[in-house]
């Protein structure tokens, strides 16, 4: 099955590490030139260069989402570069906590990053999207979002916010022919991951979660970033104001 | 990588023995804890005239008291009359005499021989000494002792620790837990588990998001070593998180940093606590001025040689004096003592923690010194095995090589014990 991505031009936010970058990659592979922010120059010019060697065109900046008139300023510019835009993958991640520590500014913290740096994207290049014949959105959320695990956290409360906006949003761009998407990653362990910290700092909480995995393991940024790149791809033309779990069947829930 | 640049104590093997022996033991006591200078107690623990503190270490008992003119004085702990111990262990105060519970002989303050009831009963009269007295002087807040009756001074032998220490003014802080816990192990096993930071990726994993186990100082002066370890950093044994691991938003919180608004990467937090500690320290009242910036953050470990760990911070200090027991090798007493920094408008509270004393595992000690406490008696009883041999130590151990060395030199400097063959 051809995905239908040769071609296309794809913005990735926080794509320097982890998931973000798998799907950049894998973008990248597809034939999709890409534009990627993350906080840390050094990483930024690792993550172009890795796309570059797969033989697109790669576009990186250094930046914190949070400073918004940054943000949206390099989003322009990004599709600039790109000379248009396919795909916008919403990505990037406060991430949690797992103390239910959370302050006042940890919710202010989620909101901006997680929350309020898709929905500037999608205000922000939406209208280029029209243009394109395989316009989709994907948002990244969180497969724990809807369970009640560990203690309360903005992170899961904000990613829930942020499935309900994909959901909103599908209807509002379906005429002008953009797919919004979200999906909702299960726990995954991968360099630099939540995951892989805690199987050294809480190895109780981590090995009691790797044993509420049917297959009894974590998953990878790769089989995260898969399903994220199939859903961006045309061959989900009809796959529209979703949130699948993408978590080896961790959550308990049936959705009907 | 480790950084013990400067000091090279050899790859020799170190034999079991010195752990294991009760022989080594005896020559141990005999040629060091008889020469060195101990510690005591803080200062702040007997103010008054008249309180006194007894420690005990190996097989001797040492009674440090609190003159009317407000020096201190160190007496064995042993009653002229019978050897009777004087006075229990801890903390005491008495308004007159030094009672000894068996036939009531008293003693001054000066340890002079007060009052011997029906003394016309003794036709050779009275002993013509009181307690024996022993060297006793002060230093950071601390009191201490030593058995040498010709012992350099006490500032002398610390050298050239003061210099280094006396910035953290242990004297602005205050004693928050003073616990003894029994265990299982050599007093030397003890003091090695926190000579090195090797173990830290095998006995306490979670701190790999904490510090840094491998980005290593270590320093030998003289007698006593340190190493820094930087704190507030992730390990380079692992690999950077995306976001703050939560033992190092912990030491953010302390700081009364809020994590949410820290926008810089894990590797980043370190200087950002150090820059926030220095800029905002004088509004809560707390004074770092004569610190470096590393000493916001980072652990300051030392050995008073022989058996006082010092885990010094900007804002507390972790003490640990390890203790050897009177006669068995494979059995000691840690102390542990955790002080903090008070406010410069906090008064201190109005009594010290009391006094607690745990056989091994009735208490938790805190995750980290469980970790530790867990592993040391499998340490001591592997190292009876036949198929040990004794200590294969590298480079990140070079502060157990050097409080070998260190030993040994004590040992060849006894007269009844230089040149003697063995471990």
């Amino acid at each position: 099955m051809d995905l239908g991505l040769q071609g296309g031009k794809a913005i990735v936010t926080g794509a320097s590490r982890g998931i973000g970058r798998r799907i950049a990659e894998l973008l990248a592979e597809e034939g999709c030139d890409i534009a990627l922010c993350a906080r840390a120059d050094s990483r930024v010019a690792d993550a172009v260069e890795s796309l570059e060697k797969r033989g697109v065109r790669a576009f990186g900046s250094a930046l914190n989402v949070r400073d918004g008139e940054r943000y949206v300023q390099w989003l322009s510019e990004a599709r600039e570069a790109l000379g248009g835009v396919d795909l916008f993958i919403a990505n990037v991640s406060a991430g949690g906590g797992m103390d239910g520590k959370d302050s006042e500014r940890d919710w202010y913290r989620n909101f901006e990053i997680d929350v309020l740096a898709a929905v500037r994207g999608c205000e922000l290049l939406a209208d280029a999207m029209k243009d394109s014949s395989r316009a989709a959105i994907v948002m990244i959320g969180e497969a724990l979002s809807g369970e009640a695990f560990g203690p309360p956290l903005a992170y899961n409360a904000l990613k829930s916010a942020l499935a309900t906006h994909a959901k909103q949003l599908s209807h509002a761009l379906a005429p002008s022919g953009i797919r919004v998407n979200a999906m909702a990653p299960g726990p995954a362990a991968f360099e630099g991951s939540r995951w892989e910290m805690l199987e050294y700092a809480d190895p109780k909480l981590y090995n009691a979660t790797v044993r509420q995995h049917p297959s009894r393991r974590l998953s990878t940024a790769d089989e995260i970033a898969r399903y994220a790149v199939f859903l961006a791809s045309p061959a989900a033309s009809w796959v529209n104001g979703t949130q699948i779990p993408v978590d080896g069947g961790f959550s308990q829930r049936i959705g009907f | 990588m480790v950084d013990a640049s400067g000091f090279d104590f050899g790859t020799a093997m170190i034999p079991k023995e010195k752990y294991t022996c009760p022989a080594f033991m005896e020559r141990e006591w005999a040629a060091l804890w008889t020469k060195v200078w101990l510690l005591a107690c803080r200062e702040d623990a007997i103010p008054e005239p008249g309180d006194y503190y007894v420690h005990d270490v190996g097989r001797e008992s040492i009674l440090v008291v609190r003159q009317q003119d407000d020096t201190v004085r160190a007496f064995y702990n042993v009653c002229q009359h019978r050897g009777n111990r004087v006075a229990p262990p801890g903390l005491g105060h008495t308004d007159d005499t030094l009672k000894c519970g068996y036939h009531h002989w008293e003693y001054d303050l000066s340890g002079r021989i007060s009052r011997i009831p029906d003394i016309e009963t003794f036709p050779q009269g009275a002993p013509c000494h009181g307690l024996v007295e022993l060297a006793c002087d002060s230093w950071g807040s601390f009191v201490w002792f030593t058995m040498n009756p010709e012992p350099e001074p006490l500032l002398e032998y610390l050298q050239p620790l003061p210099d280094q220490l006396d910035r953290y003014h242990f004297e602005r802080m205050i004693m928050t837990r003073d616990w003894t816990v029994e265990w299982d192990c050599n007093w030397k096993t003890s003091v090695d588990a926190f000579n090195e930071s090797y173990h830290v990726q095998g006995i306490h994993p979670q701190l790999l998001y904490y510090l840094d186990d491998f980005k290593v100082r270590i320093d030998c002066f003289g007698r006593h070593s340190r190493y820094i370890v930087p704190f507030a950093t992730v390990s380079h044994r692992v690999g950077e998180t995306t976001e703050i691991p939560p033992l190092i938003k912990l030491i953010m919180r302390d700081a009364d940093m809020d994590p949410a608004d820290f926008d810089g990467r894990v590797e980043d937090v370190r200087r950002a606590v150090q820059r926030w500690k220095r800029e905002h320290s004088p509004e809560v009242g707390l004074d770092y001025s004569e610190l470096e910036d590393d000493q916001l953050t980072d652990d300051y470990n030392y050995l008073i040689f022989p058996n006082v760990t010092l885990n010094t911070h900007a804002d507390d200090l972790m003490l640990f004096r390890h203790r050897p027991h009177p006669t068995d090798p494979n059995r000691m007493y840690f102390d542990l003592q955790n002080f903090r920094l008070l406010k410069s408008d906090e008064e201190p509270p109005p009594r010290r923690p009391r006094h607690r004393h745990f056989k091994h595992g009735e208490k938790s000690l805190g995750l980290v010194l469980d970790q530790d406490a867990a592993n040391l008696p499998r340490v001591q009883a592997g190292m009876h095995s036949t198929a040990f041999e004794g200590l294969w130590l590298g480079k990140q151990e070079t502060r157990i090589r050097h409080f070998h060395k260190v030993i040994a030199d004590y040992l060849e400097r006894d007269p009844r014990d230089g040149g003697r063959e063995g471990p």
